[in-house]
C-alpha cells in the first residue's frame, strides 16, 4: 500500500508540471497525425507503381490516376508489396516491362494489382481499371482495326479517335457516405504503434530525472526515516514510473483508436505490449536515476538515449528497410521486440499467444534493467 | 520511565575522517535537549544515525526502548526527522506533501486529514494548505518541513538546525513552535550553533566538538562549572587572529578566539581587566570598533572548553 502512494504522488507531480503535459498529451497524438499524413499520403490515398519506366502506355495510365491519387514509383515489386502491408501506399500496380509492345502486338498484357482487402482497395481497383481501359483501350482498339480492316496503323488510330469523340463522354460520378473523417484506410496505423513505442520509452525514461530530484531535495532521505523500508521505497519509485509510461502508452492507444479509428489487433495483446515495455522504460529510469547525480543530465541524457534506441528499434523508419546488418543490431533494442509485437497484432491478426516471445524478451529486459538498478539504488540511496 | 532515546558510544568515520568519535547520551521523556557544535562538529551525522539513516561504525541507539537500525520501522516510528535541508516536493501543496509523508507512516483517510488539519495548525500554515510550497516564504518552508515530522506524533521530534538561513522573523515563528511542543510535552533532540537558541529552548544541552560531546548538563550547571568569568567581545579590524594569540598570554584572560570581526576573550574579571585588553588591540595596531561585555553563557562555556568561538 505504501509503494502505491508513492506511485501514486509520482503521477502527480507529472501532471503537475505544464511542459509534461504536452509531452505526455499533445506531443504524441501530433506525432502520429504527422507521420500518418507523411506515410499514408495526407488525405489522399496513394498508389504504388513498378515497371512504369518510360513506357508510353503506362506513363499514360499513371498520369490518369495521378489525378486523384498520389502516385509513388518503387524499383522492385517486392518493396511496393511490403509497402502495401505496412499501410504506406494503398495499392501497389506492377506493369510488365513490356507493357506497350505487348498491346501493340494486339496482346493482352497482364497487369498486377495488389491492395490490402478492405474497401477502399476496390475502390482503387475499381478507378486502375478505368485508367487502363482509357489508356490502353483506344490502342488495342485500333490493333484490332488494322488487323482486320488491313489498314495502316495509323489510320486505324485516327479512325479509333473519330469513333470515340462520337461516344458522348461518361461520367462516373462516386460518392461516398458515412463519417470517414479520419478513418481513411488506417494511414495512421503504423505511426500510431511506432509513435507508442517511442513515446512509452521515452516518457518512462525521463522518469529518472524525477527520480534523482527526490534525492537531490532530500526526500528519498526522509522517506527513509519514516517506516518505509528501503525495498519499499525503491518498489514504489519503480511503481511510479512504470504507472506513467503504461498510462502514456493506453492514452495513445485510446486517442488513436476513438479519433483515428487506428486497428490495434487484439486488445489484451497491446495492453500486454503496453505492460511489459511500460516497465522496460521503468527500469531503465531506475537505472538512469541511479547512475546519474544530476536530474538535467539524466533528463537530457533520457532523451537522447529514447530517440536513439527508438530511430534503432523502427519506431522512426521501419526496420524492413533498414540493410539486414542494420536489421540485426535492431533486435538489440527493447523497441524492436515491442515494434514487432505490434506488427505481429496488427498486420499479421496475431493474438496474444503469438506475442509470448516477444513479451519474454521485454520482460527479461525489464529484469535485468531492474536488478541492476536495484542494486545500484541501494548503495546511493542508503549512503 | 524508560527514556525516549539512549546514544550510547556511537562512532562513525568517512573515510580517514572521524566525524563522530563516540558519542553518549540520553533524553527522558518530555525533555529538550541539545546538541550545540560549530559546523562540521558532527551534528548532523549523529543525528542521521540516531534517526537510523546511517550505519554506525560502533555504538547503539534506542528509541523508547527499542534498537534503531537502518532496518527497524518500530523505533522510527518512534521518531519524527525534520532534517537540516528542506525535504519536501515543491510542487505540491502543503496538504499533499503531508499526505505523502503520511501514507508512508501507513496513515490513510479521514484520520490523516484530521491529523495533517492539526499540524498545519501547530505551525501555524492552516490557511495556506492548498498552495504549492514553492510559493511559500523561506520560513514558511522550513515550518512545513517540521510539520512533516510531527505527522505521526513521534514521540521524540528530532530537528536538524531548523533556523538555519531564515529571517529574524521567521526563525522566531519556528522557535515559538517548538516551544510550543516542548511545553506540551513532546521529547526534543534539537541540533543548533546558535547559543542563544540552545539556552531558550533546551533544558540540558551536549557540547559537541570534533565528534566528541565536550560536556553536557542544564545551562546553569554548565556556566557554572566555568566560574563566574565573563565574557568581552571585542569587534575590531586588523589582524584579529595574532590579537586573539597575545590576548591568551595578558594576565587574568582564561582564553580568547577570534570569528568574523570579534574576539571573544574569556577573563575572569571584565570590569578590572579591560584596559589591559584594550591595550593589547593597540599594541597590535588593530582599531576597536565596539566592546560588549556579557554574563557567563553557554558561548562563554564553549570558548573555553575548546579556546574557539561558536560562531558560523
Ligand atoms: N557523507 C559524508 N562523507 C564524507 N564526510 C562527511 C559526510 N558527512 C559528513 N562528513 C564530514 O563529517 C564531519 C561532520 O559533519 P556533520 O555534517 O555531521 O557536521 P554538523 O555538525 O552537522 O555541521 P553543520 O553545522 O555544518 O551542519 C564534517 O567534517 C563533514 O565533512
Ligand atoms: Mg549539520
Amino acid at each position: 500500500m505504501t509503494a502505491f502512494a508513492i506511485a501514486r504522488t509520482a503521477l502527480l507531480r507529472l501532471f503537475r508540471d505544464r511542459s509534461n503535459l504536452f509531452f505526455v498529451f499533445v506531443f504524441p497524438i501530433a506525432l502520429v497525425l504527422i507521420i500518418g499524413a507523411q506515410f499514408g499520403g495526407g488525405f489522399e490515398p496513394i498508389i504504388g507503381v513498378t515497371g512504369v519506366d518510360g513506357d508510353p502506355l503506362a506513363g499514360d495510365v499513371v498520369d490518369l490516376l495521378d489525378a486523384d491519387y498520389g502516385i509513388r514509383e518503387f524499383d522492385d515489386s517486392d518493396a511496393a508489396v511490403l509497402a502495401v502491408e505496412r499501410g504506406y501506399v494503398s495499392a501497389v500496380m506492377v506493369f510488365p516491362d513490356d507493357l506497350s509492345a505487348e498491346a501493340l502486338a494486339g496482346r493482352d498484357p497482364q497487369i498486377g494489382f495488389i491492395t490490402q482487402p478492405d474497401s477502399s482497395g476496390q475502390a482503387i481497383r475499381a478507378a486502375a481499371e478505368s485508367a487502363l481501359n482509357r489508356a490502353i483501350g483506344p490502342t488495342a482498339a485500333a490493333v484490332a482495326v488494322s488487323q482486320s480492316q488491313g489498314v495502316s496503323l495509323e489510320q486505324a488510330e485516327l479512325l479509333v479517335e473519330g469513333a470515340a469523340s462520337a461516344i458522348a463522354d461518361v461520367d462516373v460520378e462516386t460518392r461516398t457516405t458515412g463519417d470517414a473523417l479520419f478513418a481513411d484506410l488506417g494511414q495512421f496505423d503504423l505511426g500510431a504503434s511506432s509513435q507508442l513505442v517511442l513515446f512509452v520509452f521515452l516518457t518512462g525514461l525521463v522518469g529518472s530525472a524525477a527520480l534523482i530530484q527526490s534525492r537531490q531535495l532530500g526526500v528519498t532521505r526522509r522517506m527513509l526515516s519514516t517506516t518505509a523500508s528501503a525495498r519499499t521505497v525503491i518498489f514504489g519509485e519503480v511503481l511510479g514510473r512504470w504507472g506513467v509510461a503504461v498510462f502514456q502508452g493506453i492514452y495513445i492507444l485510446i486517442v488513436t483508436l476513438v479519433a483515428f479509428r487506428v486497428d490495434w489487433g487484439d486488445p489484451i495483446g497491446a495492453l500486454m505490449i503496453v505492460l511489459c515495455f511500460g516497465l522496460v522504460g521503468a527500469s531503465a529510469a531506475m537505472l538512469f536515476g541511479a547512475v546519474f547525480k544530476n536530474d538535467q543530465q539524466a533528463g537530457g541524457i533520457s532523451v537522447v538515449a529514447a530517440l536513439g534506441l527508438a530511430a534503432l528499434g523502427g519506431s522512426m523508419v521501419p526496420v524492413e528497410i533498414f540493410s539486414s546488418s542494420m536489421q540485426s543490431i535492431a533486435r538489440i533494442t527493447p523497441h524492436y521486440w515491442a515494434n514487432d509485437a505490434f506488427a505481429e497484432l496488427v498486420r499479421r491478426d496475431g493474438s496474444v499467444v503469438d506475442i509470448l516471445p516477444h513479451l519474454g524478451v521485454l520482460a527479461a529486459y525489464s529484469i535485468v534493467l531492474l536488478t541492476v538498478a536495484i542494486w545500484r539504488l541501494q548503495k546511493v540511496i542508503t549512503r | 520511565m524508560t527514556n525516549v532515546l539512549d546514544v550510547d558510544g556511537l562512532k562513525r568515520s568517512f573515510d580517514d575522517l572521524v566525524a563522530v568519535g563516540g558519542v553518549s547520551f540520553s533524553i527522558e521523556p518530555g525533555e529538550a535537549y541539545g546538541l550545540l557544535g560549530p559546523n562540521g562538529a558532527g551534528k548532523t551525522t549523529t543525528i542521521s544515525m540516531v534517526a537510523g539513516l546511517l550505519e554506525s561504525d560502533a555504538g547503539s541507539v534506542s528509541v523508547a526502548g527499542k534498537l534503531m537500525t537502518t532496518k527497524s520501522s518500530d523505533a522510527k516510528r518512534a521518531i519524527g526527522l525534520v532534517p537540516q535541508d528542506l525535504a519536501i516536493y515543491p510542487d505540491l501543496t502543503a496538504a499533499e506533501n503531508l499526505k505523502f509523508f503520511g501514507s508512508l507512516y501507513g496513515m490513510r483517510g479521514a484520520s490523516l486529514n484530521e491529523r495533517i488539519m492539526t499540524v498545519l495548525e501547530m505551525v501555524g500554515l492552516s490557511d495556506r494548505a492548498d498552495d504549492r510550497s514553492d510559493e511559500y516564504s523561506g520560513g514558511m518552508k522550513r515550518r512545513l518541513n517540521i510539520a512533516v515530522g510531527l505527522l505521526h506524533e513521534p514521540q521524540l521530534l528530532i530537528l536538524d538546525e531548523p533556523t538555519v538561513g531564515v529571517d529574524p522573523q521567521s526563525r522566531n515563528a519556528i522557535l515559538e513552535s517548538v516551544e510550543g511542543l516542548s511545553s506540551r510535552g513532546m521529547s526534543v533532540l534539537y541540533t543548533t550553533h546558535y547559543m542563544e537558541e540552545a539556552e531558550r529552548l533546551c533544558d540540558r544541552v551536549g557540547i559537541i566538538d570534533n565528534g566528541l560531546l565536550v560536556a553536557e548538563g542544564t545551562r546553569r550547571s554548565l556556566v557554572d562549572s566555568i566560574g563566574q568569568d565573563d565574557t568581552v567581545h571585542v569587534t575590531a579590524t586588523g589582524n584579529l587572529h595574532h590579537v586573539a594569540e597575545l590576548l591568551r598570554a595578558v594576565e587574568g584572560v582564561v582564553t580568547a578566539a577570534e570569528a568574523h570581526g570579534v574576539v571573544s576573550v574569556v577573563v575572569d574579571r571584565a570590569a578590572i581587566r579591560l584596559p589591559s585588553i584594550l591595550a593589547t588591540f593597540t599594541e597590535a595596531g588593530v582599531s576597536v570598533v565596539a566592546v560588549e561585555v556579557s554574563e557567563p553563557n553557554l558561548e562563554a562555556v564553549f570558548l573555553h572548553l575548546t579556546g574557539k568561538a561558536l560562531r558560523d
